[in-house]
């Protein structure tokens, strides 16, 4: 549906592809300009560094793809009132509301995130086995996850305050933070951006794996998390639909 | 069989935030909020039979909608019971979402930038329609509402009236047993208000459809309902049949005679609404009719007698400022 919506506006396609070449190139940048003055970043070296621009544009680009549109969709459809169609759907509402929207030229970043992880793979070939490529995908997938639930139940709030683009660009804004591993971060930050605002989990974590460095405590805990962030998220949505008075007519 | 819909003592009472103007208000508002109480819907109860079309009357804000919010399972009720179709719509069973559908005049349902035909396939998915019933029923309706030429035209490019038809075809392609119509005509010139009406009497008389309509058009209303349950301020006025209404609300009756020899001096028999010289017409009080028609032909050679009810507008009017 919204693909097909997405094709009328070709010009889209070149601004995003500028887009992500910029972010990539600055990001490159960034790092290059880094280790210009240091071998390591809290224990990364350059070449690791860059899986984890990786990892954050590819997660980022799944984000604006496909979790992004359609949140701001659910929360203009609140507004308006026309999520009451939605509502009486014989679907899933979580699931309808979740996938009505795809905004394809995104996809690119997804593209080039996943560049700069094939060449960071290549260049740390010899550390890297079949599990790590495996508890990569399960870190990434986990990650995403997570990271889905949290915007999900940041625009269920929706329902209760109408208005919710100010949480939207304040989580938009520490998911940024995400271009550099939280372990750069002091302590306090560290703490916020893994338990608040996971992360850790949705960037450092699959970076880590296919740097060939699997922590298993924290891949176990980045399955547990995205498991109860999946559970709460749903439980959040059903108390919202319950809530959810509809802009009366 | 059970009625499709069955109400029993709907009421719903909102809580909304009291805010007085002011910036000091304002503030304090962000700390605590006051809320007052409001009942839209007080403690309604009705019966749709199966395949019947009822007309759902109410001056604005009277809580109309709220109650179709209730029966299409959007809004909980704070009290009393309703079933549609045996089930309670605010558990929302796919089962029951499956079988019924719901119009809203004022609010759009299909993708602004995509033609109708794609919203379409959209709902025959998750509808699960099967190809040859779909392509039966689109082209069916797409016929009957004249709109087969604008099916592949985006949504955006047709006009209110066009874009209506759209949202009932999209609301009939899964074939529901229950519609709830909401204001389905509002803005809609003559041609397609009628066109609209049509339609929905032929998926009444030949699928057996049984349909809740509000609409403030009367035209709509005595077109297609034969029944009408009035509510206002959130509780119900009237059920029954259409006819009554203006029993029940309206005291008196009009009494039009054509005749040129009347005497000048009408006051003893009724109101004189209008006088011509070669008609009269009086409102007379219910229960007088009899008398003064049989006084009026005593009275005068006349051509012509007729006794009708008032104006449905004007009873709707009177019923909604006497509640008041």
């Amino acid at each position: 549906m919204g693909l097909q919506r997405e094709m009328q506006y070709r010009a889209n396609f070149w601004v995003q592809l500028l887009n992500s070449a910029i972010a990539l190139g600055t990001g490159i940048a960034a790092i290059a300009i880094v280790y210009l003055h240091t071998d390591t970043l809290a224990g990364w070296s350059s070449v690791e560094l860059v899986t984890v621009l990786g990892v954050h544009l590819m997660v980022g680009g799944f984000l604006r793809t496909f979790v992004f549109p359609n949140m701001y969709r659910l929360m203009m459809d609140v507004e308006e009132g026309t999520l009451d169609y939605t509502l009486t759907r014989p679907a899933d509402s979580q699931l309808l509301v979740s996938v009505r929207e795809v905004e394809m030229w995104s996809l690119i970043d997804v593209v080039s995130g996943l560049g700069a992880l094939v060449w960071a793979a290549t260049r740390l070939a010899d550390r890297l086995g079949p599990a790590h490529y495996l508890a990569f995908l399960l870190a990434v997938v986990c990650g995403s996850a997570i990271l889905y639930c949290i915007w999900l139940i940041a625009a269920t709030l929706a329902f209760k305050v109408v208005r919710v683009d100010n949480v939207m660009q304040m989580l938009s804004g520490v998911f940024e933070a995400g271009r550099w591993p939280v372990g750069v971060y002091p302590r306090w930050l560290r703490t916020g951006l893994t338990f608040v605002v996971p992360l850790a989990f949705a960037v450092t974590v699959p970076a880590e794996t296919i740097s060939g460095r699997v922590d298993w405590p924290w891949l176990a805990a980045a399955v547990a998390a995205a498991t109860v962030a999946l559970v709460a998220a749903r439980l959040v949505w059903l108390w919202g639909i319950r809530n959810y008075s509809g802009a009366s007519a | 069989m059970d009625a499709p819909v069955v109400a029993s003592g709907l009421t719903k009472t909102f809580k909304v935030p009291v805010r007085q103007g002011g910036l000091k208000e304002s503030v304090k508002s962000l700390f605590r909020r006051e809320f007052r109480l409001v009942e839209a819907v007080k403690d309604v109860s009705f019966e749709i039979g199966a395949g019947e079309i009822v007309g759902f009357l109410g001056p604005n804000g009277a809580g109309k909608t709220t109650t179709i919010k209730m029966l299409t399972g959007l809004l909980h009720p704070t009290a009393g019971d309703a079933r549609v179709l045996g089930y309670q719509p605010w558990k929302r069973d796919k089962d029951l979402l499956r079988r019924i559908a719901l119009v809203m005049g004022q609010r759009n349902n299909l993708q602004w930038d995509l033609p109708a035909e794609d919203s379409f396939l959209l709902n025959k998915a998750i509808y699960g329609v099967p190809d040859s019933v779909y392509r039966r029923r689109i082209d069916e309706f797409a016929q009957r509402l004249e709109v087969t030429h604008l099916l592949d035209k985006p949504i955006r490019n047709l006009s209110l009236g066009e874009r209506m038809k759209m949202e009932i075809i999209a609301a009939m392609l899964h074939g529901p047993e229950v519609v709830f119509l909401d204001e389905p005509t509002i803005g809609l010139d003559v041609t397609m208000q009628r066109r609209v009406r049509q339609f929905v009497l032929d998926m009444n008389k030949e699928e057996g459809v049984t349909v809740l309509l509000t609409s403030h058009y009367m035209a709509d209303v005595s077109a297609m309902a034969e029944r009408v349950v009035v509510i206002s301020q959130g509780s119900l006025l009237y059920d029954g049949a259409l006819a009554g209404l203006a029993e029940r609300f309206s005291s008196h009756k009009t009494i039009r005679v054509d005749t040129t020899d009347l005497p000048a001096d009408l006051s003893g028999l009724g109101r004189v609404l209008e006088r011509t010289p070669e008609r009269v017409t009086l409102e007379v009080e219910r229960d007088r009719v009899s008398e003064v028609a049989s006084r009026l032909l005593a009275a005068a050679t006349v051509t012509d007698l007729a006794i009708e009810e008032p104006p449905l507008e004007d009873v709707i009017e009177r019923v909604f400022t006497q509640s008041r």
